[in-house]
């Protein structure tokens, strides 16, 4: 058991095992410091532990009760359908890490180094299991990758709900008409040789130039809108007085920022294409699985602008940052595919989030339909997965086990419903699916196929 | 009672949900965003806040913990876990005043949750 495992760490290409094992060393040592953790929900209560108001062992509860349902019902389910880590599985694990790890010298060298071997035996244990399942004498891994085929499609819907969230179902309506008209349009017209004059014909993705058309019309309706014109007096924004009563915190992030620039430089290299090893969401996983950059880029862009104001402000009021920053360096990943560059781009990238979180606070307050955009965002993109995880999950399901597949994703959507243990709703499609996966391999061994 | 929708998403959902519970008990129930809301908890203009984000603990009550003080807020859902009606009311009665749940959990925890604080 200890030697084939060791076997395949061998196996592993060396340099993406030694990248990922520095990224999860350095994320479980700034989360055992309180530098950085990845949850949203841990940051808030790491100030209440350095501070004296929670002790280390509920804090290290706490962080296992947020954290263990979100890697294995989350995490662990998207990144089997394709061969790329979503980013959750490794960092909401470096988050616990960290945080288990006794305050002292000792638990933070400690904890680089569980980080490391839990990021290593991360990639080896995806590795096997994708392995085993392919041993399995009903193979289900092509038709498992069929749950992320209507991802590929609709995620250039979600900037028309955005606006239909915002601004209402007649200028959704009207985005999402953009949208389509954009897909036929860049698809007839296919590929661009301007006459003959270059050699190699650009071929337009109908998929990426509809989302990029639909962004500008989502961004455009989120700039226009201003806050209401001052009321007599000076009065500050929200963002302006988060930053007035909490600069003491900004200040220990930025005290802080080397480690962050250096953890931000390393994720932008793993999530280049040519990398392939993160990916910051469950949208972009499935585009780069599928060779579609643009897209993947762009998705990443929008996720991370709509992480502005949620990291920014968390990050104000608590003083910890994320490992990953506002999830730009994600972007830079996608943008540039030489792993050097990308890894000068995410470090600047991160810098400069560091060094100007106040500016970018206060200028948001400019902008409220833009924190209100980036609400919306992550709703629209929430409600995009579910839907199309769900069908891709049944298409899959029924390609696996006909006719019983639909019925078993259904039955687990529907009853999931009534638990008070409930999976992730967008997990549904690749948890189901993998479970007929199984099932149909129980049923043949069984003779009742 | 004084309700503040705060949190990340499904803010108007939820605003919904409290006036159609709670109805006519409800002074007022506004949707600000979450430092606003955070705001308005801790200076008592509202007697409870609530919001969901994606994780239940996150951008629901980031803010809420920061500014209010964490011993006022609890996560009552989270995914793979809801905590049990008993725990939610135990948390209503032990003067818990702010609540962050995920986007899913709407349904099942607001009703406790108003019921708690009405009965």
């Amino acid at each position: 058991m200890v030697q084939e495992f060791l076997m395949r760490l061998i196996e592993v290409d060396p340099v993406k095992a030694g990248l990922l094992a520095a990224i999860g060393a350095i994320s479980a040592m700034m989360a055992n410091r309180g530098i950085a953790v990845f949850h949203d929900g841990l940051r808030p209560l790491i100030p209440e532990h350095l501070e004296g108001r929670m002790s280390r062992k509920a804090l290290a509860a706490t962080s296992f009760a947020l954290s263990f349902g979100l890697i294995i019902g989350f995490g662990i389910p998207f990144s089997l359908t394709a061969p790329i880590i979503l980013v959750h599985s490794l960092l909401l694990g470096t988050d616990v890490i960290g945080v288990w790890c006794s305050n002292s010298k000792k638990g933070f060298v400690l904890s680089g180094i569980i980080g490391a071997f839990y990021a290593v035996a991360l990639l080896t244990g995806l590795k096997s299991v994708v392995e085993l399942f392919a041993m399995l004498p009903v193979n289900f891994m092509s038709n498992l990758s069929k749950v992320g085929d209507p991802i590929v499609v609709c995620f250039s819907l979600f900037p028309a709900v955005v606006v239909g969230y915002q601004y209402g179902y007649r200028k959704g309506i009207w985005v999402l008409i953009a949208t389509l008209i954009g897909y036929l349009a860049t698809q007839s017209i296919g590929t661009l040789s301007f006459g003959g004059f270059i050699e190699k014909p650009v071929k337009l993705d109908p998929n990426g130039s509809a989302l990029l058309i639909a962004m500008i019309a989502m961004f455009y309706f989120a700039m226009k809108q201003r806050p209401p014109e001052n009321t007599g007096s000076d009065q500050k924004g929200a963002n302006e007085m988060l930053v007035g009563l909490f600069s003491s915190r900004i200040a220990r992030i930025q005290k802080n920022k080397w480690l962050l620039v250096l953890s931000g430089g390393l994720t932008a290299v793993a999530a280049t294409m040519s990398f392939s090893l993160l990916a910051e969401g469950p949208v972009s996983l499935q585009l780069m699985a599928q060779g579609e950059q643009n897209g993947a880029l762009l998705v990443a862009l929008a996720r991370a602008i709509s992480f502005v104001p949620l990291v920014g402000t968390t990050a104000i009021a608590t003083g910890v940052y994320s490992p990953d920053g506002m999830k730009f360096v994600f972007v830079a990943g996608l943008a540039t595919n030489n792993p050097w560059i990308a890894f000068i781009a995410g470090c600047v990238i991160m810098l400069m989030e560091i060094m100007l979180l106040a500016k970018i606070a206060i200028w948001l307050d400019k902008y409220p339909g833009v924190k209100a955009c980036g609400d919306h965002i992550r709703t629209a993109i929430t409600r995009m997965l579910e839907i199309s995880l769900l069908v891709g999950g049944m298409i899959a399901s029924n390609a696996i086990l006909p006719g019983m597949g639909f019925m078993v994703v259904a039955g687990i959507y529907l009853l999931n419903k009534t638990s008070k243990r409930p999976l992730v709703e967008m997990a549904i499609g690749p948890i189901a699916t993998i479970l007929v996966g199984i099932l149909a391999n129980i049923i043949y061994i069984m003779g009742l196929g | 009672m004084k309700f503040v929708v705060g949190g990340q998403i499904e803010k108007e959902k939820i605003a919904e949900s409290i006036r159609t519970l709670a109805g006519d008990k409800a002074t007022s129930v506004v949707v600000m965003n979450d430092i606003e809301a955070a705001m308005a908890l801790k200076s008592g203009t509202v007697d409870y806040y609530l919001g969901a984000c994606n994780t239940g603990g996150g951008g629901a009550l980031a803010m809420a913990i920061a500014i209010a003080g964490m011993d006022r807020c609890v996560t009552v859902g989270m995914p793979g876990k809801i905590l049990s009606d008993e725990e939610i009311i135990a948390h209503v009665k032990g003067g818990k005043s702010a609540f962050g749940f995920t986007g899913q959990d709407i349904d099942v925890v607001v009703p406790v949750i108003i019921a708690a604080i009405y009965s």
